[in-house]
């Protein structure tokens, strides 16, 4: 989180906000920097050499030249005048320089295990492990710097390299980096609940189109229809809607054969009509699996992702532009 | 057979008999047609049914048995005892055979680079680094470097280059002596490995992509979320002392800066500039030595080169920071404290110790303050018995 186009007081509520260290590590910047903005250096570093310490030249061993000659600090330099304690400072990480340590440590270190490993045998392409690698945002979250997509794609690269050497012979190293970049959840391993006809010889299945939503259950019956509570006529006043609502079953010839109760909100009339078609479909392939390529076929087990296109700054409408006025 | 001939050889049979043949298959054919018409339809029909039965049979059965690909388990064993086959193959029979003499092996550059006792006009000739550019290219500030022109190429003086690359190797080691902060810049591709391999030997910083304007001459800003720790003469972490005083600590300078391609990095230099860091770069024929401080006229843009360059003044580094920590072993600390670090904080721990041992020892409390941070060097722990000694070892209470 650079954040350097806002303004000083913005910027430190937002690195102490985004920031996943605690909040002491991230160095108080707001107050501190105001006043230096005007300076790059101080007075004592804007003199070249260093100032003459005159007791060097009393210590100094005449045998040992240049720089060899050291300046004695500290507690053997002699009790004569307070003893400074000794400490310096040093970047945590070699990547200091690189605004992005952390980024640049966990790249390195992933590229040294890909060169060391580079000889191991590569299972067959294809037949590596699917694995779902931690998004950018997620990375970005726990390092706390600020990785393009282009430089976190080099991570995932290396990765997937070191995720093609052969399972038996992977070492332990290769396995705790790859453990570190997986997600939580493995969604490759995700199966898909199949509905179930309950106690009462019902199949619930639920559909969405547009923003609405709805939820549909089936019953062996005689092909009576209620949508919230009202006949399929009252509820729909267009024909085509009607008919989109017990597509899944016309399609299929099982009109008589089964008695639907349904529920569908928000969205309009056709979000609606056609959100029940999906409903209704998933519930028939509960009580009959063996329908679903008739199903499939017939488009009511597929959902429509197509939304409300949204409206752009310039544009009246999302692609409608102002009428062209000559002056 | 002649057809005016037919009724001769045959006679009336043979003109009177195929017409009747004919006339009556004609008659009898078409009933069987219509027939066989019709038979042949319903056996399209079943069959057509059939099909169709069978391709949703198929398709039922095809997504219900779909399983996705998944690893080969049966070869995992076989794989890994190829591997060690392979591996016990290579280890008996690698040495087998004549000896190479003398041969480039890129990898050596930079897993075992040269030492600056190391460099000669050889090894300065055999990577390339007398090449420069073409001689309408050059930057007249480098005649001193060029030896000559070669088919139109500057080439330059390789004992000028060893010169050069061994002061600034004695540049480097002073600086790594004196407790400075070393930053090796090597931005074109290729570099990253010896630039991270010097920096790692000479304990500095690596750069190896795009240095960012700034970072020196507004580091406050650029360099907030880098973290720097507090060591002692021995290269210990002591940050802990210093929790406060890092807080609010401004970013780090490097005390020497490595520019393995100063073209494309003129930023960088003019900041180092601006602050009186010195430079140490590779100044090829086309380059303006006047950018660093102390230019190694060499051939930038061969790789072999540059890793040449960069592993030697990443080994004068190591030696450097290897004899400061032989004389920091002795006692000597060869390098000043920054100005305003002080002394750390004693911990809370430390502080309520030292006041019970006030009152136990020196009940006028007259004792030195510092003497509780002294007593982290192993000196003051030697000359005086202190609470955190005790602490340490259960065994003396």
């Amino acid at each position: 989180m650079k954040g350097s186009w806002l303004p000083i007081s913005l910027r430190e509520t937002l690195q102490c906000a985004y920031s996943p260290r605690p909040l002491t590590s991230c160095r108080q910047q707001a107050l501190n920097i105001r006043p230096r903005q005007f300076t790059t250096a101080s007075r004592k570093q804007a003199i070249a050499a260093p100032e003459i310490n005159f007791r060097d030249r009393r210590d100094r061993d005449p045998g040992r030249g240049g720089w060899e000659r050291e300046r004695e600090i500290g507690y053997q330099g002699g009790g004569e005048e307070q003893s400074a304690f000794v400490a310096r400072l040093l970047p945590v990480s070699p990547s200091y320089f690189t605004a992005q340590p952390l980024f640049t440590d966990d790249f390195l270190v992933l590229q040294n295990l890909m060169t060391k490993h580079s000889g191991l045998p590569c299972v067959k392409p294809g037949e590596h492990p699917r694995v779902a690698w931690r998004s950018l945002s997620e990375y970005r979250d726990r390092v706390g710097e600020t990785v393009k997509a282009a430089k976190y794609h080099k991570i995932v690269e290396i990765l997937v390299r070191l995720n093609k050497i052969h399972p038996s012979v992977r070492p332990e190293e290769v396995q705790t980096a790859l453990d570190q970049y997986k997600r939580n959840i493995d969604p490759f391993k995700n199966e898909q609940k199949t509905a179930q006809v309950d106690s009462l010889g019902r199949t619930l299945g639920a559909g969405r189109r547009k923003s609405a939503t709805a939820r549909a259950w089936l019953v062996e019956g005689t092909g009576e229809v209620l949508v919230n509570g009202k006949s399929l006529a009252d509820a729909f006043g267009r024909v085509h809607d009607r008919e989109s609502v017990i597509w899944a079953l016309k399609a299929t010839n099982r009109i008589d054969k089964y008695n639907v109760w349904a529920l569908s909100m928000g969205g309009g009339t056709t979000g609606q009509a056609e959100a029940l078609t999906l409903a209704v479909g998933k519930a028939l392939m509960a009580h009959e699996p063996a329908l679903k390529p008739a199903l499939r076929r017939a488009g009511c087990l597929t959902r429509d992702p197509k939304r409300v296109e949204r409206k752009k700054p310039g544009h009246v409408k999302a692609r409608k532009m102002p009428a062209w006025v000559k002056r | 057979m002649i057809l005016r001939n037919v009724a001769i050889r045959h006679g009336r049979k043979a003109l009177s008999a195929p017409l009747r043949k004919s006339f009556l298959r004609t008659l009898t054919n078409d009933t069987i047609s219509a027939e066989t018409h019709s038979v042949e339809r319903s056996i399209e029909n079943q069959l057509k049914q059939t099909h169709s039965i069978e391709a949703n049979i198929n398709q039922l059965h095809l997504t219900d048995s779909f399983v996705p690909p998944t690893l080969a388990s049966e070869a995992s064993e076989a794989v890994l005892s190829n591997h060690e086959h392979k591996r016990h193959l290579k280890k008996r029979t690698g040495k087998l055979g004549s000896v190479v003499e003398k041969h480039y092996e890129p990898q050596q550059l930079v897993l075992n680079p040269p030492r600056p006792e190391d460099v000669t006009l050889e090894l300065l000739m055999a990577s390339q680094s007398h090449l420069g550019h073409a001689t309408s290219l050059w930057n007249p500030a480098n005649q001193r470097y060029i030896f000559g022109i070669r088919q139109g190429v500057h080439i330059i003086s390789l004992e000028e280059t060893a010169a050069h690359l061994r002061r600034a190797a004695k540049v480097v080691e002073g600086v790594a002596y004196h407790g400075g902060l070393i930053l090796f810049v090597g931005t074109r591709a290729g570099q990253t490995s010896c630039v991270v391999k010097a920096a790692e030997m000479a304990k500095g910083c690596h750069l190896f992509e795009k240095w960012i304007p700034g970072s020196i001459t507004n580091g406050d800003q650029i360099l907030v979320k880098c973290n720097i720790k507090v060591v002692d003469k021995d290269d210990v972490d002591i940050s802990s002392g210093y929790t406060k005083k890092l807080e609010e600590w401004k970013a780090l300078k490097p005390d020497l800066v490595v520019c393995l391609n100063p073209l494309e990095n003129y930023i960088m230099l003019h900041e180092c500039g601006l602050n009186n860091i010195p430079t140490i770069g590779v100044i090829d024929t086309d380059a303006d030595p006047t950018w660093v401080t102390y230019p190694i006229p060499a051939n930038d843009d061969s790789l072999r080169c540059v890793q040449v360059i960069a592993g030697v003044l990443g080994r004068a580094g190591q030696s450097g920071q290897a004899k400061r920590l032989e004389a920091a072993a002795k006692g000597q600390v060869t390098w000043q404290p920054p100005e305003g670090l002080g002394s750390p904080e004693p911990d809370k721990k430390t502080q309520r110790e030292a006041s019970e041992t006030n009152s136990l020892i020196d009940p006028r409390g007259t004792l030195d303050p510092r003497m509780s941070l002294n007593a982290l060097t192993p000196e003051a722990q030697i000359a005086k018995p202190n609470p955190i000694i005790r602490e340490e070892i259960p065994g003396e209470l």
